[in-house]
């Protein structure tokens, strides 16, 4: 369809418009902006004017919704998503299984005590966040977010998948604390109280029953992607991340004589969760500047010869292959390779980058030198959405 | 450590299959490739010059969820731009690819899906194969996990997957390409990079002679490249044995 | 001949496997294709053959080809001039509806592509009646209809037993066996013993006092047989031959074991 692609931009005679130019041959339009000829002295930008590692305009906008326990709506260009993060309550004698569970893991606690203490802490949290299902998020593509989603069909492949990925990367990251999820009950030391005026201040710790825990809050995240137009899973992890720093949940106790959770309306008691980094997604796309290079009667080059090959290309000033950050759906449309990493940097910002996600499919085009560039721009798109969500 | 087995052309009906079995991770997958079908209904989404590449993962138990379909989304991303969708016969038909999850721990709602990655593109490229699907190129997969203590484990099992700082699939293409890269937990570039380059010497045999873990047990040069061209040439060979019996 | 030659996809086909016979035009076969390898140094390209599926490397320097023997379980792709056994699916104003493999769209025969057919003799074939016939074209680009034939275009006669087949079984084979029948059926002894097919021979010795049988072997992986003998006979011999076929398909029997199994078989079913 494309396989033929003139390298120059569009003469002023032609009749067409640029718009109907890039919907009839896209992919060459996509290439006649990122390689202008040389003599014309524009630099290589993309059809919708970025530079390629250049995002989109991004912003965040915090607590908008009112009936939840947290909400952001996140605009990344022009794909919006809106979470909200609802707080319900889970009573322990309401899951099956939690006697048996909770003996079982004060057992282990009482045999390695010794261990690294944010080791078996790490390991408590995963069992209770992932196995008991405390974080729900689910994605929905609405109606109408692009063309092609009408109204009552079922969860796209995409959204499902999104959903997933989103799940997978809040266990994965351990972004929320199970400590900020459980509900505490201390029972009140009756032979202390029968005692009278007699404790004494040593016998507090020790004559102190063990505090246990009576019910947890399940955080259902729930997004809504408003607006497609290309790289939904962005915006789609941004708005969680601004929805759950700004989740307050109120201050919750176990009343023994109603045996029952009590929750206290006063806001000025509601706690923020406290949240372990901040991970920000950058997503990828590779574009190739020969549209059939993967099915064109070629011998496909080895990875050596092509880096080599590419490398002699550039020095000629011939990029065969640019990889654009942030695609908006029309660039999403032309490339079939995809890149998405995921990093986090320590001490506020001050300390390292951390990978906490990476994954590229759909092509051979990226290899690791592209990745280590990819993990230098998701960096600096750290800073710049550290920003944006500190501001919101 | 035992090396993964698999079997090619099980399936009767079914245009191509074949399973594969891990013993490390304990999964065993059966996949089935039908190709070229139609795909009824479907006219309108069809790439109107080249083959669709369909993929279904069943779990053993259970129905699929969304975790599925975010694997489903990864295969087909891998699988489409090996198949060489505009040879004859091929354009506007469907290659339906099925991976059943026949044995193995159970995958629950929210974990990761790395684990059971590699055995689940094996299979499919072997039933791929199996069904004379043309393609451009070959690959090989591993799964390898980085340890507190900062070792590279090789196709951990589950359990021990659970507990690794992080976790790392990569498939690696007959021709030294970086094909598809899954990485999740915390790690930094360098310690990516070192798990690539093991990855690369795992699934081609490189000379990575100082290392000793690897072990040399599959194919005949011990990478998973050679193993799945033997899985391959050992069935062609009784296949045609009355061929190459008159020879 | 020298080595048995298993190539994957994207495997270069040695140049010392080729057939030296450079005065015909090398002709490749299903699962090769040529490459052309931009070329480093100079602008002229060098032409490799690669292979786009796994498979078994035969030459025929004779015939000066070279192919690729693949996976016998695949599924057919309808190519021109094959010989197909397909079954109507329904009937339209000029044409019939036939399948020719499973889920693919229908291949079309014309209704009066059917040997001395006009309009008042055609053939009127119903839903499920089987025919004999030969690809006449696969169309071109992607998405075109198959159309079959049954005459053949050059004399209108229909050579090698193509019209329906009448009475008789079908029994799905794999197209790989499809295809060792046909060869071993085309030529001579000598083809026979390297195809590895005894058991039609073997079941013609066994099945010739009670009149033969009939055999129609479709590229599609499809076999069709009928015997003349009387109705309850015929119907056995008819199974037998069936299950022989099918079963040295799926066990890939050796010629030894090919011979056991008619004798076993035809015993099993009192035709011995």
């Amino acid at each position: 369809m494309a396989s033929s692609t003139p390298s120059h931009p569009v003469p002023p005679s032609l009749s067409l418009p640029p718009s109907q130019f890039a919907r009839l041959q896209p992919h060459a339009y996509l290439l006649a902006h990122l390689s202008p000829p040389a003599a014309s002295n524009q630099p290589s930008l993309r059809a919708n004017g970025r530079a390629a590692s250049q995002f989109r305009v991004t912003s965040a906008n915090a607590g908008s919704l009112t009936h939840t326990n947290g909400s952001a709506v996140v605009r990344i260009g022009d794909t919006a998503a809106v979470c909200g993060v609802r707080a319900e309550i889970l009573h322990t004698d309401d899951i099956a299984s939690w006697s048996v569970s909770q003996a079982s893991s004060e057992q282990n606690t009482d045999k390695k005590p010794e261990e690294g203490d944010t080791d078996s802490q790490d390991k408590e949290d995963r069992a209770h966040i992932q196995d008991l299902n405390l974080l729900v998020p689910n994605l929905s593509l609405s109606t109408g977010c692009a063309p092609g989603f009408t109204p009552g069909a079922a969860p796209s492949a995409l959204a499902q998948s999104l959903s997933h990925q989103l799940l997978s990367l809040l266990h994965s990251t351990r972004l929320v604390q199970a400590d900020d999820l459980r509900i505490w009950y201390q029972p009140p030391n009756l032979e202390a109280e029968a005692l009278g005026e007699q404790m004494d201040v040593d016998s507090e710790g020790s004559g102190n029953p063990a505090r246990e825990i009576k019910a947890f809050w399940v955080l259902y995240i729930d997004v809504m992607i408003i607006s497609l137009a290309g790289n939904p899973f962005d915006a789609a992890w941004a708005s969680v991340l601004a929805a759950l720093r700004d989740t307050k949940l109120p201050k919750a106790w176990w009343d023994a004589d109603n045996e029952t959770i009590l929750c206290s309306d006063d806001i000025a008691d509601a706690q923020k969760l406290s949240l372990r980094g901040l991970p920000i997604a950058s997503s990828f796309c590779s574009f190739e500047a020969d549209a059939a290079a993967g099915w064109r009667a070629v011998v496909i080059p080895d990875a050596e010869e092509q880096k080599a090959q590419e490398q002699k290309q550039k020095k000629q000033g011939m990029q065969q292959r640019w990889i654009l950050a942030d695609p908006d759906g029309y660039e999403e449309g032309l490339s079939q390779e995809r890149a998405c990493v995921v990093v986090d940097k320590e001490n506020d910002g001050k300390g390292n980058t951390v990978i906490v996600k990476m994954e590229k499919h759909g092509g051979w085009g990226l290899d690791a030198d592209d990745m280590r560039q990819l993990v230098d721009v998701s960096a600096r798109r750290w800073d710049e959405m550290k920003r944006i969500l500190d501001q919101c | 450590m035992v090396g993964p087995t698999t079997s090619l052309s099980q399936l009767n009906r079914a245009d191509g299959s074949a399973s594969y079995k891990c013993p490390a991770t304990g999964y065993n997958i059966l996949g089935a490739v039908n190709a070229p079908v139609e795909l009824p209904g479907r006219r309108d989404a069809l790439k109107p010059e080249e083959a669709t590449v369909e993929v279904f993962v069943k779990p053993g138990t259970t129905t699929a969820g969304v975790g599925e379909r975010y694997v489903e989304g990864i295969l087909r991303s891998v699988l489409g731009k090996v198949v060489l969708g505009r040879e004859k016969g091929f354009p506007r038909r469907g290659v339906v690819l099925t991976l059943a999850i026949v044995g193995g721990e159970n995958i629950e709602r929210g974990d990761s899906y790395l684990t059971i990655l590699p055995a689940l593109l094996h299979a499919g490229l072997l039933a791929m194969m199996s069904a004379s699907v043309p393609l451009s190129m070959t690959f090989a997969a591993t799964l390898l996990c980085v340890t507190k203590s900062g070792d590279i484990v090789r196709d951990p099992s589950p359990t021990a997957a659970k507990a690794a700082v992080s976790l790392h699939v990569f498939a690696i293409s007959s021709k030294s390409h970086l094909l598809l890269n899954e990485s999740e937990g915390r790690f930094d570039f360098d310690t990516w990079e070192l798990a690539r380059q093991h990855a690369l010497s795992i699934c081609q045999g490189a000379s990575d002679s100082s290392d000793g873990d690897v072990s040399m047990s599959e194919g005949k040069d011990g990478s998973l490249n050679g193993f799945i061209r033997e899985a391959v040439e050992d069935q062609i060979y009784s296949d045609y044995a009355y061929k190459l019996d008159s020879i | 001949m020298s080595t048995p030659l298993v190539l994957l996809p994207s495997d270069e086909v040695p140049r010392d496997h080729l057939p030296a016979n450079n005065s015909n035009p090398l002709r490749l076969g299903p699962g090769l294709r040529i490459l052309s390898q931009p070329s480093s140094k100079s602008a002229d390209s060098k032409h490799v053959l690669t292979a786009t599926q796994a498979g078994l490397l035969t030459t025929d320097a004779k015939k000066n080809t070279v192919s690729l023997l693949s996976f016998p379980n695949r599924r057919y792709i309808p190519t021109v001039n094959d010989f197909v056994i397909a079954q109507i699916h329904h009937s339209s104003a000029d044409f019939f509806h036939c399948m020719v493999t499973p889920h693919t769209a229908h291949a079309l025969l014309g209704q009066l592509s059917f040997e001395g057919a006009s309009k008042k003799t055609r053939p009127m074939l119903k839903q499920g009646e089987l025919v004999y016939a030969r690809v006449l074209s696969v169309g071109v680009g992607a998405g075109a209809e198959v159309e079959l034939t049954c005459v053949s275009p050059s004399t209108g006669k229909a050579e090698g037993g193509m019209g329906p087949l009448a009475g008789g079984m079908v029994f799905d084979i794999s197209t790989g066996m499809a295809g060792r029948l046909i060869r071993a059926n085309s030529s001579s002894a000598e083809t026979d013993e390297i195809e590895g097919l005894v058991v039609l021979s073997e079941l013609g010795k066994k099945l010739e006092s009670s009149g033969g049988f009939e055999l129609a072997v479709g590229r599609n992986g499809k076999v069709w047989v009928n015997c003349s003998d009387s109705e309850e006979n015929a119907i056995r011999a008819t199974v037998a031959i069936g299950r022989c076929l099918q079963e040295t398909d799926q066990k890939n029997l050796h010629p030894h074991d090919q011979k056991k199994l008619v004798t076993k078989i035809l015993r099993e079913m009192k035709l011995a």
